[in-house]
C-alpha cells in the first residue's frame, strides 16, 4: 500500500482541486445541489473526503480513507477545511463527497427545532432533514459527545454540577467555545432556551483545542465547550456537567455522503468500520496524534490494519 | 521549543510536494495578476479621468484583509484552489497596476512621438517601445508581487488550502513548533529564491539596462 | 450579491450591533489600539534605524533588502510560532505586527535619507554644522516626505493584518471576519472588511493630513 501521510493528505488539497479547479468552481456557481464536481460521477471515480478543522475529524477522514482504499476505492482526504458551516455547503455543492459527521450535531444543524435524542429517531430525522443528494449511512459505535466543562475550582466556587446548576449565577461567567457554537442549538442558544442560562461574555476560541483549552487552565473562561473524547478532560481532571434535560443529543459518528457515491461498496466499508471503532479507540487516536505528534494518516492506517479492516 | 528534525525528514518527500503546491499559487496568481493590469494599466495610462479611479480602487482593494477575500469568495468558487487563486490575484493587481502605469508614465513623450512620426501603429509603439522601456519598473512590481503572494498564500489555511500553510494551523491544533518553524524557513526560502531568479529574468530582458548602468 | 449588500446596509446600522462587548463600537475600538500600538512600536524601533543607516550609509544592503525580507514573512506562520513559544497573550499578535510594519520604514527612511542632495549636506557641514546637526536640521526635513509614505505604507498594512487577532481569541474587528467564517455568516465577514478598509482609509487620510500640516510649517520656517 502505498504511503499516504498526513502532508500527503495535505497536498492532495492543494493539487487535486488544482487540476479540477476550472470545473469544480464552475459547477458550484451553477448552484448548490446539482452534479457536483468533488470526484465526479460514482465512487468508481474516486471519493473526495472532507474533513473538519479539529484533529479526531481527520483522524475519521483517513480511517474512512484507509477503508474505502482497501476496497479498491481511489480517495482524497482533504484536512481542515473548516466548521460544519463550511463544509456541508461545500458537500452540497460537489467540492466534497464524504464527512465524518456527529449524529446529534448534525440534525441541529439541518433542523434546529430537533427533539430526537434517541439514536435511532435522529437517524431517521437526518434521513428527513437532509437536503437532496446527500444521505448518512448507519452509525457507528463511536460516539463523541459535546461537553461543557469547568475547573475542579470553579465547580467547587459555584456549586456547578449540572448545566441546570449554571443559571444561579447568570451574567457572572464566562463561556469559551468555537465561534460557530455560539448560534448552535447544541451551544449558547441551547443553553439558554433549555436551562435559561446567560452568559457574561462568549469569548470565540476553537474546537477542543489549544485557545480553550489553555483559556480554562488560565481562568479566563469559567465553562469550556469540549468533546468528550479528549483525553485532556480526565488528565486536567476537569467536571463535565451533566445534562439532565437532555439538551445534547447523541453523538454517535455517522458517514455522510453524497448520493451518487453511496454504492454498496463504499456502505459496506463504512458499515465494517463504523461496527470496529469504539469510543475509547477514537480517544486513543486522538491522544497519538495531539500528544505524541502522530500524523493522523499514519494512526488511522495502522488501527485499521491492527483490525484487519484493510486486509 | 525545539524542532524536531527527525519529523523533518519523515516528512521531506510531503514537504516538497507542499512547497510545490505554495508556488503554483503564487506564481499562478502573479501571471494572473499580470494579465489583467497590462491591459487596465494601459486604459489607466491613456485615459486620465480613468487613471483615479483605477488605481484608486485597487489601492481600497488593498487594505480588505485577505482572509476576508478568501470567505467571502467561497460562495463563488468553492472550497478550491480557485478560491485561493483568484483571492491572490486581487493582492498582486494593486502592485502591478500601478507599477505598469508608473512604468508607462515614465517613456518620455519624445520617444511615443518619435514612433508615430515614422508611421508607427499606436499598437506596435505600445508593444515594441513603450512596454519594453517600462520593463524595469513592470519587473520591480512583478518582484514584489510574487514575494507578497509567496507570503500570502498560506492565509488561505482558513479556508482547506495554503500550500505551507497547512503545516501553520496544524502546528497550531496540536501545539507542536516543528511544521510551523519549518513552514516559516521554507515560504521565506522560497521568496528569496524566487526574488533572485527574478533579478536574473530582468538581467536578461533589458540588456540596455546593463549597459547604461555599467 | 445585491441581497448580500442590502444586509451589509442592516448589519452596519441596527443598534444592537454596534452595543455590548461584541458591538461594532467596541471591536473598532480594540482595532485601533492594536494597530496604533504596533504602529508606533514599530517606528520607534525602524525610524533611528532608517535614520542611523541613510546617515552613515552602513547597513545600505540591509536597509534595501529588508523590506523584501518583511513582505516575505508569512504573518500566520509567526503568530502561531510567537503562540507556540510564549503562550496565550497579545504577544504574538504584537509581534507579527511589528515585524510586518518595520521593514517598511526602514526602507522608506532610508530611501528619504540617500536621496538628500550630497551638496546640501556639503554645504551644511560646510557652514559648521555638527553630525547631528546636519542629520536633524537638514536631512530629516528633507527626507520627511518619504519617512512619512514609509509610515502611511506600514499603517495601511497593520490595520488590514491586525485582523489576524481573532484568529488567537482576541478582539478587533477580524472577529467578525473569523466568526463570520466559522458561522458562515457573509454579512459578518463582510462588515468586518468594510470596517477595516474605511479605518484604514481614514488613518491614511489623517496622516496625509499631517504629511501636509508639517510640511507648510516647514516652508513658513524656510521663509
Amino acid at each position: 500500500m502505498n504511503r499516504r501521510t498526513l502532508l500527503g493528505g495535505l497536498f492532495a488539497t492543494a493539487t487535486v482541486p488544482a487540476v479540477a479547479a476550472c470545473s469544480s468552481g464552475i459547477t458550484s456557481l451553477e448552484g448548490e445541489g446539482g452534479a457536483g464536481a468533488g470526484g465526479g460521477g460514482s465512487s468508481a471515480d474516486g471519493v473526495t473526503i472532507g474533513t473538519a478543522n479539529f484533529t479526531e475529524n481527520q483522524i475519521l477522514g483517513h480511517l474512512y480513507a484507509a477503508v474505502l482504499g482497501a476496497a479498491g476505492i481511489r480517495t482524497t482526504v482533504r484536512p481542515n477545511l473548516g466548521t460544519r458551516e463550511i463544509l456541508i455547503p461545500a458537500l452540497k455543492g460537489g467540492d466534497i463527497d464524504l464527512l465524518p459527521e456527529y449524529q446529534g450535531a448534525l440534525l441541529h444543524y439541518l433542523d434546529a427545532k430537533a427533539k430526537e435524542t434517541e439514536e435511532g429517531e435522529m437517524q431517521n430525522a437526518l434521513a428527513v432533514a437532509l437536503p437532496r443528494g446527500l444521505q448518512i449511512l448507519p452509525y457507528g459505535r463511536a460516539e463523541d459527545s459535546d461537553a461543557f466543562a469547568v475547573t475542579r475550582e470553579t465547580a467547587e466556587k459555584y456549586g456547578l454540577k449540572s448545566l441546570a446548576d449554571l443559571a444561579r449565577h447568570n451574567g457572572k461567567l464566562v463561556i469559551g467555545a468555537a465561534p460557530e457554537v455560539k448560534k448552535r442549538t447544541v451551544g449558547a442558544v441551547g443553553l439558554k432556551d433549555e436551562y435559561g442560562v446567560e452568559f457574561k461574555e462568549f469569548k470565540s476560541l476553537d474546537s477542543s483545542g489549544p485557545l480553550v483549552k489553555g483559556a480554562l487552565k488560565k481562568g479566563d473562561v469559567d465553562v469550556a465547550n469540549l468533546f468528550t473524547t479528549d483525553t485532556d478532560i480526565l488528565a486536567e481532571g476537569w467536571v463535565v456537567l451533566t445534562d439532565p434535560k437532555n439538551l445534547i443529543p447523541g453523538q454517535h459518528v455517522v458517514p455522510l455522503i453524497a448520493d451518487r457515491k453511496a454504492d454498496s461498496t463504499v456502505r459496506k466499508a463504512l458499515a465494517r468500520l463504523g461496527n470496529a471503532l469504539t469510543t475509547e479507540d477514537l480517544t486513543e487516536l486522538n491522544r497519538q496524534v495531539d500528544k505524541d505528534k502522530k500524523d493522523p494518516e499514519d494512526v488511522a492506517n495502522a488501527w485499521a490494519a491492527a483490525h484487519r479492516l484493510t486486509k | 521549543m525545539t524542532v524536531e528534525w527527525a519529523w523533518i525528514s519523515d516528512h521531506a518527500s510531503d514537504l516538497a510536494t507542499l512547497t510545490v503546491s505554495h508556488l503554483q499559487a503564487a506564481l499562478t496568481a502573479v501571471a494572473l495578476g499580470l494579465l489583467i493590469s497590462l491591459p487596465l494599466a494601459v486604459v489607466a495610462h491613456r485615459i486620465r479621468p480613468l487613471r483615479g479611479l483605477l488605481l484608486g480602487l485597487s489601492n481600497v482593494l488593498f487594505t480588505i484583509p485577505s482572509i476576508a477575500i478568501f470567505v467571502l469568495l467561497l460562495p463563488v468558487t468553492g472550497l478550491t484552489r480557485t478560491t485561493t487563486v483568484v483571492g491572490l490575484t486581487v493582492y498582486t493587481l494593486v502592485v502591478l497596476l500601478r507599477n505598469t502605469v508608473e512604468g508607462l508614465d515614465a517613456v518620455p513623450v519624445k520617444v511615443r512621438e518619435a514612433a508615430r512620426a515614422m508611421g508607427t501603429r499606436p499598437l506596435r509603439t505600445l508593444l515594441t517601445v513603450e512596454l519594453p522601456l517600462a520593463l524595469p519598473v513592470i519587473m520591480a512590481g512583478v518582484r514584489i508581487a510574487t514575494v507578497m503572494s509567496i507570503s500570502l498564500v498560506s492565509v488561505a489555511t482558513y479556508i482547506g488550502d495554503g500550500g505551507l500553510g497547512q503545516l501553520f494551523t496544524d502546528g497550531f491544533q496540536r501545539n507542536f513548533p516543528t511544521p510551523v518553524i519549518t513552514g516559516v524557513v521554507l515560504t521565506l526560502l522560497l521568496a528569496l529564491v524566487a526574488d533572485a531568479l527574478l533579478v536574473a529574468v530582468q538581467y536578461v530582458l533589458t540588456p540596455w539596462t546593463r549597459k547604461r548602468g555599467a | 450579491m445585491y441581497e448580500l449588500f442590502s444586509d451589509l446596509g442592516s448589519w452596519l446600522t441596527s443598534g444592537e450591533q454596534w452595543a455590548g462587548p461584541d458591538g461594532i463600537a467596541h471591536r473598532l475600538a480594540e482595532h485601533l489600539q492594536y494597530s496604533l500600538i504596533a504602529t508606533l512600536v514599530a517606528a520607534v524601533i525602524a525610524l533611528p534605524v532608517g535614520l542611523l543607516i541613510g546617515h552613515t550609509g552602513r547597513g545600505a544592503f540591509l536597509a534595501i533588502n529588508l523590506s523584501s525580507f518583511g513582505r516575505a514573512l508569512p504573518t500566520v506562520g509567526l503568530v502561531v510560532l510567537v503562540f507556540l513559544a510564549s503562550g496565550l497573550s497579545m504577544t504574538p499578535v504584537y509581534v507579527a505586527l511589528v515585524a510586518l510594519a518595520v521593514p517598511a520604514i526602514v526602507t522608506n527612511t532610508y530611501a528619504g535619507m540617500t536621496a538628500v542632495d550630497a551638496d546640501v549636506k556639503d554645504a551644511a557641514r560646510g557652514q559648521g554644522m555638527r553630525a547631528h546637526q546636519v542629520l536633524f536640521q537638514v536631512e530629516l526635513p528633507l527626507a520627511l516626505p518619504l519617512i512619512m509614505t514609509g509610515l502611511r505604507l506600514a499603517l495601511i498594512q497593520v490595520v488590514a493584518t491586525a485582523t489576524i487577532a481573532a484568529y488567537v481569541s482576541f478582539g478587533g474587528l477580524g472577529r467578525y471576519v473569523f466568526d463570520g467564517l466559522a458561522q458562515r455568516d457573509l454579512v459578518q465577514v463582510l462588515g468586518g472588511a468594510v470596517l477595516v478598509a474605511v479605518i484604514a482609509v481614514v488613518l491614511d487620510l489623517v496622516l496625509a493630513g499631517l504629511q501636509r500640516a508639517l510640511f507648510r510649517h516647514r516652508h513658513h520656517a524656510a521663509h
